[in-house]
């Protein structure tokens, strides 16, 4: 089969996976119980949501190319590190958001890549394995393609703009095609490891379930990465080039390790050589990991039919000493239900321990500042509330699973909501405590936090129950089918939108008291938090 | 003195334009099995899901013993589902699925643990109780879901091709538990395509056909109707739903190609 036909069927495949990722994981199997209309445009919607998802990845790795590299198309009044060392900063510190970025997207999909087991499909068909192999191949890599371009054309461009020579612009493309190479066997081994060492087998033992709770936060060092280099960008290359300085007695080693090597191969062809040791390490190196790179892409190309086949999940099974189970009270039943498939899911897993990192996040990056006041309380509370709030819709989206299925049993809507709720909180509840840990780290006193936090427990609960209650009234009668929301972005907006006009009511509050009285926050905050709360446990109670 | 367990009146479900069911209305008392038959597309399904709570109808009345369906959580807390597709919660085990199910349906621990024993071992599941349901095969999968139907004890059981996949041994099982929930004064409708079997295991059945009932009594009755003396079920459905006049040109068609 020759390539022009392989890539035909791919475009069908890759169309499929894009329709599974929305669909078979977030709609259950409500979808056939729609009119033909209803669904050609839901078809239509996962494809655009596809395209979207990887514009903005793209858009990322594009954006962050030309942030690190700014300092450096600053000729004039250019203040940074020496120049030489400010690239090597600038190129590995590019590499290495690409591969977090990709790898970051990569693990959101091959959840849906996985399930789609297009292997099984393809397999009764008069295909060569080879041809199946191809079509897998390069249905996983269409699912990338975008921010695999405007990565290769992003580091190139601005290393060109930077003043680069020919020759620096071949190591760059090297390096970043080595870098994708790296990308997507690192999503594809850790998928592979997740779904027969982790998910395979069962779930009873505590060492299975502690290994779940350690890949769930292995899964999430991705994210992590996105994050900080997407918000820390040009301080990131500053450190890596500071960092890459005051290991100048150490560079020897340095030069050696991934992305480093690339980065001072680049600033070596573009600025010339001062020192022909750490040349000899970075070619080496870099030489090292384009073959690294080459074997790793042998190995995806092999692995990547096993994962389409959903083969890889292992068939060892625990030994069953009883057939017990311990029911719960319905909130907290759901609660666990939830907890035990983010534990397994990686794109809930990521979304339940973000908010905690963040809220860590934003108290080293204010603590810089001194001692946190409420003003600066009150800023961290509102980052916290941001990152909270975009929990309850994709608790609710765990509904849709099965929902053929789930739909039928007796459940409250109020008793769905309180147990989402209550999750949400928790969670915020969690962020808090690392906060305390930062807290107590650095010595630093925050009081204020704590206990306005505490208290801002209540405001994120009412603005999570708002949330779950439009929700539920928007998706209850069509069987939680949450797929059209996350393909209609300016619905997903509108849901937020209350929720977290609700969580900022007491901030605005008790900043306005802050300004005009500062003696009244400590009874203005209080008091809104708790109108609201009521407020939403009254409507709450009201959902039948 | 038998009960009304199932009522339903002028049920019409619309997908889109397309009319599923249409203006259906029947009814099925305790000591019942009530077979519900139809070609591929006739409503069956559809009509189980409205009986679930799983689809809302564009107009007509259901009640379970007599609560509305409006009534959501009294209406399903006397129901047992098995659907069609088994989609459940993939990625949960059949203990933590079913500890779901139990907690939801607020069953006391010591009650349902007994009769989860019981159930497990019958259908032979003891074995994949902490696998995940995603690794399971169709017939386990089916298990699980026939299990998590029986386990609250229901008043009505609502079994939607339950048989397929499953094993002899577990398909005899099911078909006793049947016939013994309804001897007990429960009742039970299920759809089935296996006209042996309903033959056998329906008190009553009704022919859907269309998304309209087309004919709908025991046997006998369904003979009369169809003016058969001897006529096997799978004769009577074939006749009532038309299929019969054009089937043997297609398959004398078939054999000549």
């Amino acid at each position: 089969m020759n390539f022009r036909e392989i890539w035909h069927i791919t475009g069908t495949v890759y169309r499929e996976v894009s329709f599974q990722s929305i669909f078979s994981l977030r709609a259950g199997s409500t979808l056939p119980q729609k009119g033909r209309g209803s669904i050609e445009q839901l078809v239509k919607s996962a494809q655009i949501n596809i395209i979207i998802s990887k514009i903005l990845t793209a858009v990322f790795v594009g954006t962050f190319g030309f942030i690190t590299f700014l300092p450096l198309m600053e000729q004039t009044f250019y203040t940074g590190p020496p120049k030489d060392l400010a690239l090597v900063g600038s190129v590995s510190a590019f590499l290495a958001s690409v591969l977090f970025l990709i790898v970051f997207m990569g693990l959101q999909v091959t959840t849906s890549f996985v399930s789609s087991k297009i292997a099984d499909t393809l397999s009764p068909l008069p295909l060569s394995k080879r041809d199946i192999s191809s079509i897998i191949f390069l249905c996983f890599v269409r699912i990338f393609d975008a921010p695999l371009a405007v990565a290769a054309i992003t580091l190139v461009t601005v290393y060109f703009l930077v003043g680069g020579s020919i020759l620096g612009g071949l190591v760059s493309f090297a390096a970043v095609i080595a870098t994708e190479c790296f990308a997507l066997t690192f999503t594809v081994g850790l998928a592979r490891f997740f779904y027969a060492r982790v998910t395979a087998g069962g779930g009873r033992s505590k060492l299975k379930t502690l290994m779940r709770f350690v890949f769930m936060l292995v899964w999430i060092l991705p994210t992590l990465g996105a994050y900080l280099l997407v918000n820390f960008a040009t301080y990131i290359v500053e450190s890596f080039a500071v960092f890459t300085q005051s290991l100048s007695s150490f560079s020897n080693l340095v030069v050696l390790a991934y992305p480093f090597s690339y980065g001072f191969l680049v600033s070596f062809t573009t600025f010339g050589v001062n020192d022909y040791l750490v040349l000899g390490g970075s070619v080496a190196a870099s030489i090292g990991y384009l073959f690294a790179a080459f074997f790793s892409l042998r190995w995806l190309t092999r692995t990547i039919r096993t994962i389409g086949s959903g083969g890889i999940a292992s068939t060892q099974r625990e030994k069953v000493k009883d057939t017990i189970i311990h029911p719960q009270i319905p909130w907290l039943g759901i609660i666990r239900k939830d907890l035990r498939i983010a534990s397994r899911a990686p794109s809930y897993a990521s979304l339940f321990f973000l908010p905690i990192i963040q809220t860590a996040i934003l108290a080293v990056t204010f603590s810089s500042i001194g001692d946190a006041g409420p003003a600066l309380s009150f800023g961290i509370l509102t980052g916290a509330s941001m990152m909270v709030l975009l929990l309850p819709t994709t608790m609710f989206s765990i509904e849709g699973l099965g929902s053929a299925y789930t739909r039928s049993l007796p459940l409250k809507k109020n008793t769905l909501i309180t147990a989402k709720a209550t999750l949400s909180t928790l969670v915020y509840a969690v962020s808090l405590v690392a906060l305390f840990l930062v807290a107590l780290y650095l010595g630093r006193d925050f009081t204020y936090i704590l206990i306005f936090g505490g208290i801002y427990a209540m405001s994120i609960a009412a603005a999570s129950m708002l949330e779950l209650v439009i929700l539920s009234r928007k998706y209850w009668k069509e069987g939680m089918a949450m797929g059209n929301l996350y393909s209609r972005l300016s619905t997903f907006i509108l849901i937020l939108l209350p929720g977290y006009v609700v969580a900022w009511i007491p901030i605005i509050a008790a900043f306005t008291a802050y300004a005009t009285a500062p003696t009244l926050v400590e009874v203005v905050f209080p008091s809104v938090v708790m109108i609201e709360f009521l407020i939403m446990t009254i409507v709450v109670l009201r959902e039948k | 003195m038998q009960q009304s367990a199932v009522t339903i009146e002028q049920l019409t479900v619309n997908y889109g334009t397309f009319t599923a069911v249409d203006n259906l209305s029947f009814t099925v008392k305790t000591g019942e099995i009530y077979g519900l038959l139809g070609p591929n597309g006739a409503g069956k399904t559809t009509t189980l899901k409205v009986l679930v709570g799983v689809l809302e109808p564009r107009a007509g009345k259901v009640e379970i013993f007599n609560t509305p369906l409006a009534d959501e959580v009294a209406a399903k807390s006397q129901i047992g589902y098995v659907p069609e597709e088994v989609v459940l919660l993939d990625s949960l085990t059949p203990r933590e699925f079913l500890e779901f199910t139990a907690s939801i349906r607020k069953l006391d621990a010591n009650t349902v643990n007994s009769r989860l024993e019981r159930l497990t071992s019958a259908f032979q599941l003891t074995q994949y109780f902490d696998t995940p349901i995603a690794a399971l095969s169709m017939g386990n999968k089916q298990k699980v879901a026939i299990i998590a139907a029986l386990m609250h004890e229901p008043r009505l059981l609502i079994l939607d091709e339950p048989l397929v996949g499953l094993d002899a041994r577990s398909s005899k099982i099911l078909k006793e538990l049947i016939t013994f929930h309804a001897k007990k004064g429960g009742a039970v409708i299920f759809s089935t395509h296996i006209m042996e079997v309903a033959e056998k295991l329906c008190t009553r059945v009704g022919i859907i056909n269309q998304g309209k009932i087309v004919g709908e009594g025991t046997v006998e009755d369904l003979r009369k109707l169809v003016k058969s003396a001897e006529g096997s079920l799978e004769d009577i459905f074939l006749k009532v739903t038309e299929q019969e006049a054009g089937m043997q040109d297609v398959i004398k068609a078939l054999e000549e190609e």
